[in-house]
């Protein structure tokens, strides 16, 4: 260092910024050097100008300015004090909600939860129900062809289980009332079939059950609900039924009485 | 009251204790006036300015982070005088505007004061504003490094270069 200038180390020289040792090697340097000696008095002199240099001094405007504002700001800071009271009145009532708010989210989850159970409860019934009322109906079809004549009464006598019965049901049940060959099996097909009126396939089976049907108490019964329902296609029928020798007379007879309200 | 460092004064304000604000007021206020007028050799601009410093300091006495009050007040001051430039669309570059302002303040300087000015006066503004808060407000290097956004070594290199060429111009004009 002794040999190397120290121009850049000038200024914090002169401020005594340094360390003892760099300070030590500066003064060592500067011994031999004319050119660092002019630099460091040049410099010094201008450390001097701004050591003496006078400060302005602003007016006491300012001062009182500043105080006023101080109060001023003072003044609204007492307005505000109660904040931190207020603040914990906040944070109590909060707390409250939030608690609230927890309860309310587990018994809305809880309930929610138990709706979810009813539904999916509700939902393996009914389909329970409707695998239960696929079996019962495999069962009466199953049934009705039985070779028993009895088993086929108790397969039609299952139509009780059945709200609304399908299509394949009544045309099972028509089967028998028109097919079987046992006057019982026909007959309680006739009942069962009796309660479905309203639908066509019904009546027009029923229709053709009296061209058809030799039993007296069958043929009575089936005269009897065609009336009741005023079907008048069963006029034609009921006409033939008249004209055929073997029908029994007390046949002809009824058909007579209830003829002329269908006509 | 006197023994206690401006960081600690300025943390009980920022606490809520506004009367402690008078004391920075004293310990400072001349300063960040010497310092603005320096910036812009404008004496009610700087008074404004520096009432404009304080103002703030109360405002946002709670945003006060621990570091070095100084520092803390000066970029207060820098800013207030950057804001100021930019309102007025005036760079503060002007140095004619400056110089021709200081010779109309120089009757109540002495010679050694005026020289001094009108020397920094020549500075850009970004050189003048190191060298005052270098030399008028011995802010450290540390802390300069903080507040100009650069490092301690690069500050102290730079400071050093613009006293030799204040040195140049202020002996020039002696």
């Amino acid at each position: 260092m002794e040999n190397e200038h120290v121009l850049d180390l000038i200024p914090e020289y002169l401020d005594g910024s340094l360390d003892k040792e760099t300070m030590k090697d500066i003064q060592r340097h500067l011994e031999k050097c004319p050119q660092c000696q002019q630099e460091t008095k040049e410099m010094e002199a201008l450390l001097k100008a701004f050591k003496s240099d006078v400060v302005p001094v602003p007016s006491e405007r300012l001062r009182s300015r500043f105080e006023e504002a101080l109060e001023a700001e003072k003044a609204s800071m007492g307005k505000v004090v109660p904040l931190p009271l207020e603040k914990k009145n906040r944070n109590w009532a909060s707390s409250v909600l939030k608690i609230a708010a927890s309860i309310a989210l587990l018994v809305a989850s809880f309930q929610m939860g138990s709706v979810f159970q009813q539904k999916k409860i509700n939902q393996e019934l009914a389909q329970l129900k409707d695998e239960n009322l696929d079996m019962k109906q495999t069962a009466m079809l199953s049934l009705m062809e039985n070779q028993s004549a009895s088993k086929r009464i108790q397969g039609v006598a299952y139509i009780d289980e059945f709200e609304n019965p399908d299509e394949s049901i009544i045309q099972a049940l028509a089967n028998r009332l028109l097919n079987d060959e046992n006057d019982n099996v026909r007959l309680t097909a006739f009942e069962a079939l009796s309660k479905y009126t309203s639908s066509e396939t019904v009546k027009n089976v029923f229709i053709e059950a009296l061209e058809k049907e030799k039993n007296p108490s069958i043929q009575v019964a089936i005269i009897q609900t065609l009336v009741q329902i005023q079907e008048k296609k069963a006029a034609e029928p009921m006409k033939k039924l008249l004209e055929k020798e073997d029908t029994q007379p007390f046949i002809k007879e009824q058909i007579k009485a209830v003829l002329p309200s269908l006509t | 009251m006197e023994a206690l460092s401006d960081e600690m004064i300025m943390q009980k304000v920022a606490e809520g204790n506004l009367d402690l604000l008078k004391v920075l007021f004293d310990r400072h206020h001349k300063h960040v006036y010497n310092f603005l007028f320096k910036m812009t050799g404008d004496r009610m601009l700087s008074e404004d300015l520096t009432q404009d410093v304080f103002y703030k300091l109360i405002k946002y006495r709670s945003s006060y982070n621990m570091g070095s009050f100084k520092s803390w007040l000066f970029t207060i001051a820098r800013n207030s005088l950057k804001t100021h430039f930019t309102r007025h669309h005036k760079t503060f570059e002007d140095i004619e505007v400056l110089a021709y302002q200081s010779v109309e303040d120089a009757h109540d300087m002495t010679e050694n004061n005026a020289h001094l000015q009108n020397a920094l006066n020549r500075l850009p503004p970004e050189d003048r504003e190191l060298i005052l808060l270098n030399r008028y407000q011995e802010i450290r290097y540390d802390d300069l490094a903080e507040m100009m956004g650069s490092s301690p070594g690069a500050i102290k290199t730079k400071v050093c270069r613009i006293l030799k060429k204040l040195k140049e111009i202020y002996l020039e004009t002696i």
